[in-house]
């Protein structure tokens, strides 16, 4: 379980400084699929980056089962993201020079997992591996971003509003590979989005605004991807 | 076209190899220019010798170091234009998509002559300054009548102006042809590499580590940069090896020792500096995407500064074999005189000197950088 208590967080100081977290506390079950909704400038993905270990609140705590990571240093940082979580973002960052299966291996390479091929086939890449990032339309690139983050068998996926960048038909595609790898390896998602469709198909929702949970509601029936509207 | 202030220190270092490429090649052109005006006043055979040699030495070291350096200024040249077409790409590529011909943007790039007009100016300058000195200590053996400076306007255009003219015109048409491609290549900032790729491809072994196929991948996607480091420690091995060989078996006198100590100083650090900090910031991004899925800083420095390590020792033993051929032949033109010169041999103590400060100075500069590495924000690949 990811619990967050009375986090805080800022950014710049003195009066130039803004408070994009206000003392958020949070509980997240293992194996859920939990959505943040939330405006530009709601505090969502500042959330995002603190829960996953990219950023250290100002105060409050991060727990993850029994570890406590808002106080690691930098080292353990590392240590912790490598073994616990993977991500994905809007714009892809694929490694340009490496080909579809090497930015795979980027991720399984952490985990010791000779058997990422598995991954590729599964978000529909098989027979692509000698591709490139630049010779992948958008839609492909991301599903190469997803097969990367769960190459390294993450326990917590965080996606970082994951079809920002692409079409209806090709985001649905995306999120229905994310929703069934889900379901089917069981681990955590957080997914930060402006989507509020997408919320359908979480088990818990949490909304944001001005840096603090505004709502959350929990236990919904999930729909999949084509299931949602758009 | 904007250039710049980033861009413009970038092209500090093709005015620091145009510096010293003009101020060596000035200071003997010169003299053997001067000298042309008292091979009147030489009537024996064994001066009339020494001026022969005297006269092949600055030619073959004018010739050397000049094309050398010359050949390295095109390649970096080359290489600043292409870094900023590739940094540039959207806004070129819009540029071509609103109807500017390649020509018309091309055009602008004439400001990258500049930094050699820079160079070239202030090595013929700091040689005219020099030349007094360097006069004297040439003069000194006596054989010769006194030689005294004078102003060659044909080296000033020959080693000033036209490398200026040249560079400039250069850089307009290499952006010219650079640019002769759709602009949605530009736009879509599509990579030569990937171009390069579709006509090669080339397959890594399967089982291969994720590490060592970006370290490999690193290296291959700007061979410049392994050019530029080889070329850096090629400097550093030749010319301070050249300066404590010459000492040692009194080739030359001091001054020559400390013009060789400082050119190779500047070259080899200059290159180095630029050719690492280019490397960084160019995987700035994938350093940055590492470290959020966990690489550690080791790994993260290992993937992106290491696979230079063999340019960079292969440079140094090139740079080694060079000095010591130049220096056999700088005393074959001297023996030639039948003047009495000292036996010269392969400087083991010299060598091992050097390569161990070599040693310490290139990791010492790559440890400096692998700190900016480490500095890199795990975040920062988010606020693009």
């Amino acid at each position: 379980m990811i619990e967050i208590s009375e986090v805080k967080k800022s950014y710049g100081n003195g009066e130039s400084s803004s408070m994009a977290l206000r003392g958020i506390s949070l509980k997240i079950e293992n194996g859920t699929f939990t959505v943040i909704l939330g405006p530009s400038g709601s505090g969502k993905s500042t959330l995002l980056n603190v829960a996953s270990g990219l950023e250290r609140p100002d105060s409050g705590s991060i727990r993850y089962d029994e570890m406590d990571i808002s106080n690691l240093g930098d080292k353990q940082l590392t240590q912790f993201r490598k073994e616990n979580v993977g991500f994905i973002f809007q714009q892809y960052y694929l490694l340009p020079n490496l080909n579809v299966d090497r930015n795979v291996k980027m991720g399984a390479d952490l985990a010791g997992n000779k058997e990422y091929r598995q991954i590729i086939e599964a978000v529909g890449l098989g027979g692509k591996e000698e591709k490139y990032p630049d010779e992948l339309s958008g839609g492909e690139q991301q599903r190469v971003s997803v097969a990367r983050a769960l190459a390294k068998n993450p326990k917590v996926l965080y996606l970082d509003e994951p079809t920002g960048a692409l079409d209806e038909e090709t985001g649905r595609l995306v999120l229905d590979y994310i929703d069934r790898l889900q379901r089917q390896l069981g681990f955590t998602v957080v997914m930060v989005t402006h989507n509020v469709n997408i919320a359908e198909m979480a088990d818990t929702v949490i909304r944001m605004n001005s840096g603090k949970i505004v709502e959350r509601y929990a236990g919904q029936a999930r729909k999949t991807a084509y299931e949602i509207g758009w | 076209m904007i250039v710049r202030t980033k861009d413009a220190l970038r092209l500090a270092g093709i005015s620091v190899i145009a510096f010293c490429a003009v101020f060596v090649c000035t200071l003997f052109l010169n003299f053997n220019l001067d000298m042309v005006g008292v091979k009147s006043l030489v009537f024996s055979g064994e001066a009339m010798a020494f001026y022969d040699a005297q006269v092949l030495m600055g030619n073959v070291i004018s010739s050397v170091s000049g094309g050398c350096l010359l050949m390295t200024s095109v390649v970096m040249l080359l290489f600043y234009i292409k870094h900023y077409i590739d940094a540039h790409k959207k806004e070129l590529g819009i540029l071509k998509a609103l109807g500017y011909s390649n020509w018309k943007i091309a055009k602008g790039f004439w400001v990258f002559g500049l930094s050699i007009l820079t160079g070239t100016a202030s090595g013929f300058a700091g040689s005219y300054l020099l030349m007094p000195v360097f006069y004297d200590a040439m003069n000194g053996g006596g054989i010769l009548p006194d030689i005294t400076p004078h102003f060659h306007i044909l080296l000033a255009v020959c080693l000033a102006i036209l490398p200026s003219l040249f560079f400039g015109a250069l850089a307009v048409l290499y952006g010219c042809y650079k640019m002769k491609c759709p602009p949605l290549d530009l736009i879509r900032e599509r990579t030569e590499a990937s171009k390069r790729r579709r006509r090669k491809r080339r397959r890594a072994p399967k089982e291969s580590h994720f590490l060592g196929e970006l370290r490999r991948s690193t290296v291959r996607s700007r061979p410049a940069l392994v050019f530029f480091i080889a070329f850096s420690s090629f400097c550093y091995a030749s010319m301070m090896q050249m300066s404590v060989s010459i000492t040692k078996d009194e080739l030359a006198g001091p001054m020559f020792t400390a013009i060789v100590f400082i050119i190779g100083v500047l070259l080899s650090f200059v290159t180095l500096l630029l050719a690492v900090t280019t490397v960084v910031n160019a995987n700035a991004k994938s350093i940055s995407l590492m470290k959020v899925f966990g690489y550690s800083y080791q790994e993260c420095r290992g993937a992106v500064l290491n696979g230079y390590r063999t340019a960079a020792y292969l440079g140094f033993a090139v740079g080694t074999a060079y000095q010591y051929m130049l220096i056999k032949i700088m005393v074959g033109f001297f023996a030639s005189t039948k003047k009495a010169v000292p036996e010269t041999s392969f400087n083991f103590a010299g060598f091992a000197a050097v390569l161990v400060s070599f040693v310490l100075v290139y990791e010492a500069v790559i440890g400096f950088y692998a700190m900016k590495i480490r500095r890199i924000s795990v975040k920062g690949i988010m606020l693009e």
